[in-house]
Parts: structure tokens; C-alpha cells; sequence
């Protein structure tokens, strides 16, 4: 949008046009000073957020680089750091754990999260698109119900879903022959346990996707399906060629965002049972990273594997701000 | 659906035919399964938190009964008053403090052209996507030197950093959608920059400060990794946290759990359905042009 206004303009005018009673001098400096106003309102405006933003956010990241360098012991009134160079990067780069366990877990998950977040997202959007009035309302409202559950309820509720002997399901795939529930445990396991991780990530993701990808599908003007039908084109084939053409800054958009988030799954994985600490098969980086700091007190080695964490997303970041800035600059 | 104005041609009538058939029986197919993925973790959560036999209730659809007892127990016996209690005043904090400074921020960014300024959004941006475990560990040890763990306050500071990006960036469109020519006009008027925003302004961006005070609410009221680490005493814990306290070693009391659970999903639930409309635009932080 190019109507953003200078604040300078409507100030600079409107004094000059109604006031042309004081002296030339005065309304020189009267001009200056409105000038420098214009000039440091907007910092003015700007510091307490930016005052937070960094305190908060920028000077614990040059911390947590700073803290991976070191030694950290905890002493009563202050720590004790003691500077000990890249050794903690290079234990973590040279451990199995890290890339037989926990790299794995972390990139595999990330992705499979991702693929079946857009791939569903964009499949309600699209059942969205067609349906009346009515259910559209009551599968939008269904929707936002998935995506209010906060993170740490709905944890909770698929952990008891899937809970050894107890749970729903363990109990349906016993009745129905497929385990036994008194000996299977899902949770003890890779695999399963971040299957079931998978299933609540999504179902929490989903909704943004969905949203998000109905409101690009209301711009694509109709007359776009009306000629490809008219050509012959099947559903499948209008989807590929109109829709997903037509709308691939959105798909990128909430792609690079649901890498972004899905990279950072912490609560969900944390609070599964063995996801805290008890079994080093399932760690993915940010769960590692906890671990080795508040569990094992050792500080340093916590703030390597996170500061290569912060790494990846910043990589993935720099993807999805130049996605951004070619989808138009004005949008900035 | 959008055919209508189109003249049959030869091969169209049959693929409408095909397409209204796979509408009869898919259509609510998809709407079944769609409702019953969303909306049973929910329906288990409410429905074994009232059933009175919670833990043995396997895999049965409906519930055994409907008891209060869960609820009465996470009161009674879980504290669970003083957690919802601490969560809503660490959530209120959040909102008055995060609603001003991200109303600043978003005039700031949106009003006035300034040097830096496409450079300030971005850092806002990619300040968001910062993962919360780098900055649990230093942000823990710089609390623990100024003695503000176990605080309210410290965990309210925490939170107005961690909605401010997401407000910034949402109020920045409300703000940027109020024409100038009102502004203007109360500038023609005579009055000042402040009398503006206080008289014209203000009111204007409400609704939008109103949705971007509830998401900072949600987030604070949601949020576990900081509220785990920093809150150690049983006195401070928030909602969020303190259903932790029903998971046992070996047995876990699934009753209390989902009970709690209901009582934190619910409020989010109903200020979510509530605010989403007007969330679009800075939900995708620009995701959606228009």
C-alpha cells in the first residue's frame, strides 16, 4: 500500500496555511521544531516495544551464543563461567546421539508434520470452498475448536487416547485383535510415539493451513475453473493447474511457517511420557537442548545444541522473508 | 457449481454429472470425517473429566455418568483455584502492557515514514522465530540473578516480549486501515497529535486491540516451557503447569487431569471463536495480500 501516510505532510501544511501571523523568525524555528518531532515520534512510539524486544528476546540470543562457549556452574548469588571455546559444539557434532537420535527425530518429524499439515490444510480448504452457508459455519467453527486446544490440553488429551491398558485406543485395538493391551506400550517406542506426536501436531496445525489457504482460494477469480472446464480439465487437473499456480505464494507462505514452527515442537514432545528425559530415543534438538541444561545442569552444552537450532530456523527464516519481499515489497 | 452460466458443451454435462455424484456421497463424507478429527479430542477431554469411572472407562463412547467429583477434586485437592488465579493475572499484565507498547509500535511503523523502518519490521519478524528453548536457559539464569523466578512479574515480562511481535504486526494493519483523511480532518479541526489518536485513533483501532489483546492472553494463558522452569514453588504455578501435578509415576489420574484440562482449553476456546475474524490479517504476518 502506497497511502501510508507522512506524518510530516498534514503538520508541515496546515500551521503554514492558517498561520502567517508570526514573525518569519519564529515561524522558522516553530518549522524546525515540528521537523524534529516528525524526526524522533516514530523512535519515541517505537522504544518501549523495542526496549522489551531486545532485552527479552535479542540479549538472551547473544547470551545463549555466549553461554555455548563456556562452562557454567551454578553458584548461590551468580554463576561461575569459565571460557572453554567450541568444546561443547564439538562433542555435540561428534555424538552419535546427536545424529543417529536426535537430528533424525527432529528433521523427520519436521517434515512429515509439514507435508501432512498442508496436504490436510488444503484439502478442508478446498471442502470449505464447496460447501453451503450452513456447514461451512459448522465445520469453521469444528476447525477453530482444533485450533484453540492449547498445546499443552491437547498433549494431554492424546496421551490418554493412546495410554497403555486404558486408553481409547489401545482398548479399540484390542478388541479388535490388532494388540494386546496389557503388553504394548506406544509410547516406549520411536516410531509410534512420534506417530502419535505427528497425529497432535497436526491436528493443531491444520486450522492455520486451512484458513489461510480459503482465504488465497476466494481470490482466484471463477472464470479460471470456467475455462478449464470448457478445456476439459478434470477436478485433479484444475487443481494443479489453476489453483496451485495461482495461489503458490500462499502454499509457500504457510509452508515455510509450519517448517518454521514444527522445527520447534517442544511441549508436545515434552510431556509424552519418556519425552522429558527418561528416553533418550525420542530427543528431538529442542528437547536435547532442555535436557542437557535443567536436567543434566549442564548449561553449556544446553545453549550449543540450542544456538544450532536457532541456526537451522534462521536459515529456514531468511527462506520465508525473501518469499515475502517477492511477493510484493508495498506489502511491507 | 460455478457452470451455471456456461452452455452445456458435449463433454461438460458429463463431468458435472460425475462431479455432483462424488458431491452426494463425498461431500459428507468429508464433513463426517472432518468434525469427528477435530472435535473428539474434545468431546474425550469434557466427556471422561464428567465421567465418574474415568479411568476404566476403556473404550466406550458415551460415560459411565456425569459427576462433578473430578472437578470438585482438582478445587479441593489440587489447588487448582490459585493456578487459574495466577494464570489470569499473568495473562492480564500481559495484555495491558503488550496492547500499549504493540499500539506505539504498529502507529509507528504504520503512519509515519521513517529511516529503517522495513528494517525494524523484519527484525520484528525474525525475532519471532527465535525457539523458545534458546531463550529459557539464559532468560533463567538472568532471573535467577535478579531474584525473579518464582515471580509473577517475571513471567509477565516474559510473556509481553513473546506477544509483541505477533500484536506489532497485526495492529500494524488495523492502524494502516483507518484512512488518513480522518486523520486529517481532526488535524484541520486544530487538533494535536495526541488529542488525535486519544479522540480519533483510539477508537477506531479498538476492535483490533481487543483481538490482539486476546491472543496475547491466549499465549500467556497457553504457555508451559517458561511457566515449568521459572515457577518452582507449588504456590505460583500457572493452569498450564499445574495439571502436571495429577500424572503420577506409574498411575495417572486421568479423571483430574481431563477436568483441569477442560477448565484451561475452555476460556481459549470460547475467546478464539470469538476474536478470529478479526485475526486474519496478522495471522500469516502477510500471508494473504488484501
Amino acid at each position: 500500500m502506497k497511502d501510508t501516510l507522512v506524518s510530516g505532510e498534514p503538520k508541515a501544511t496546515i500551521p503554514s496555511a492558517r498561520g502567517s501571523r508570526p514573525a518569519d523568525g519564529a515561524a522558522e524555528a516553530a518549522r524546525r521544531r515540528k521537523k524534529l518531532i516528525t524526526l524522533t515520534r516514530p523512535w519515541l512510539l517505537l522504544a518501549p516495544s523495542l526496549v522489551v524486544l531486545a532485552g527479552l528476546l535479542l540479549w538472551p540470543l547473544i547470551q545463549v551464543g555466549k553461554l555455548s562457549l563456556e562452562d557454567y556452574k551454578v553458584k548461590f548469588g551468580g554463576g561461575e563461567s569459565t571460557f572453554t571455546g567450541l568444546d561443547h559444539y564439538q562433542d555435540l557434532l561428534s555424538s552419535d546421539l546427536l545424529w543417529k537420535t536426535v537430528l533424525p527425530n527432529t528433521v523427520f518429524f519436521a517434515f512429515a508434520c509439514v507435508g501432512l499439515t498442508v496436504a490436510l490444510g488444503t484439502a478442508v480448504a478446498l471442502l470449505l470452498n464447496r460447501l453451503g452457508p450452513t456447514w461451512k459455519l459448522i465445520c469453521s467453527v469444528s476447525i477453530l475448536a482444533a485450533w484453540a486446544m492449547p498445546a499443552v490440553t491437547g498433549t494431554y488429551v492424546w496421551i490418554w487416547l493412546f495410554q497403555p491398558q486404558d486408553g481409547m485406543v489401545s482398548q479399540l485395538a484390542d478388541s479388535l485383535g490388532l494388540i494386546d493391551a496389557e503388553t504394548t506400550n506406544w509410547f516406549t517406542e520411536r516410531l509410534p510415539f512420534y506417530v502419535i506426536a505427528t497425529i497432535n501436531v497436526v491436528h493443531h496445525g491444520f486450522p492455520f493451513v486451512a484458513i489461510t489457504v480459503l482465504a488465497g482460494l476466494l481470490t482466484i477469480p471463477k472464470e479460471l475453473y470456467e475455462a478449464g472446464e470448457i478445456d476439459g480439465a478434470n477436478a485433479w487437473q484444475r487443481f494443479w493447474k489453476i489453483t496451485v499456480p495461482t495461489i503458490k505464494p500462499v502454499f509457500l507462505v504457510v509452508t515455510i511457517l509450519s517448517t518454521i514452527w514444527d522445527f520447534k515442537v517442544f511441549t508436545q514432545v515434552f510431556l509424552m511420557p519418556g519425552g522429558s528425559g527418561d528416553n533418550p530415543d525420542v530427543y528431538n534438538l529442542g528437547v536435547y537442548s532442555y535436557i542437557e541444561a535443567f536436567a543434566k545442569n549442564d548449561y553449556g552444552a544446553g545453549a550449543a545444541a540450542a544456538v544450532l537450532l536457532t541456526l537451522l530456523l534462521l536459515v529456514i527464516t531468511i527462506v520465508y522473508i525473501r518469499t515475502l519481499f517477492r511477493q510484493g515489497e508495498e506489502d511491507l | 457449481m460455478s457452470t451455471a452460466k456456461v452452455p452445456a458443451a458435449l463433454g461438460q454435462g458429463k463431468s458435472r454429472r460425475r462431479t455432483s455424484r462424488a458431491a452426494r456421497f463425498g461431500l459428507p463424507l468429508a464433513v463426517a470425517a472432518l468434525l469427528a478429527f477435530t472435535l473428539f479430542p474434545v468431546y474425550w477431554m469434557v466427556s471422561t473429566a464428567l465421567d465418574p469411572k474415568a479411568l476404566t472407562r476403556g473404550s466406550d463412547l458415551l460415560p459411565s455418568g456425569l459427576t462433578f467429583d473430578h472437578f470438585d477434586f482438582v478445587f479441593d485437592r489440587g489447588n487448582f483455584g490459585t493456578y487459574l488465579l495466577n494464570s489470569a493475572i499473568v495473562g492480564v499484565s500481559t495484555i495491558l502492557a503488550a496492547a500499549l507498547l504493540s499500539l506505539f509500535a504498529a502507529i509507528a511503523v504504520a503512519r509515519f515514514k521513517f529511516k529503517f523502518r522495513t528494517s525494524v519490521l523484519i527484525m520484528v519478524l525474525v525475532v519471532q522465530m527465535v525457539p523458545l528453548e534458546a531463550l529459557v536457559i539464559p532468560l533463567f539464569i538472568q532471573m535467577r540473578d535478579y531474584e525473579m523466578l518464582n515471580s509473577l512479574l517475571g513471567l509477565s515480562i516474559v510473556y509481553i516480549a513473546l506477544s509483541l511481535p505477533f500484536a506489532i504486526w497485526t495492529l500494524r494493519g488495523f492502524v494502516a486501515a483507518v484512512p488518513k483523511e480522518v486523520e486529517e480532518a481532526a488535524y484541520i479541526d486544530g487538533a494535536s497529535w495526541f488529542r488525535m489518536f486519544w479522540s480519533v485513533l483510539l477508537p477506531l483501532v479498538g476492535p483490533g486491540l481487543v483481538a490482539t489483546s486476546i491472543f496475547a492472553f491466549i499465549t500467556a494463558w497457553n504457555e508451559f516451557v517458561f511457566a515449568y522452569t521459572f515457577m518452582k514453588g507449588s504456590d505460583k504455578y500457572t493452569a498450564a503447569v499445574g495439571i502436571f501435578q495429577f500424572f503420577g509415576e506409574n498411575s495417572t489420574a486421568w479423571g483430574p487431569v481431563m477436568a483441569s484440562s477442560t477448565l484451561v482449553t475452555l476460556p481459549v476456546m470460547i475467546f478464539f471463536v470469538i476474536v478470529h475474524r478479526r485475526l486474519g490479517s496478522g495471522l500469516a504476518a502477510g500471508a494473504v495480500k488484501g
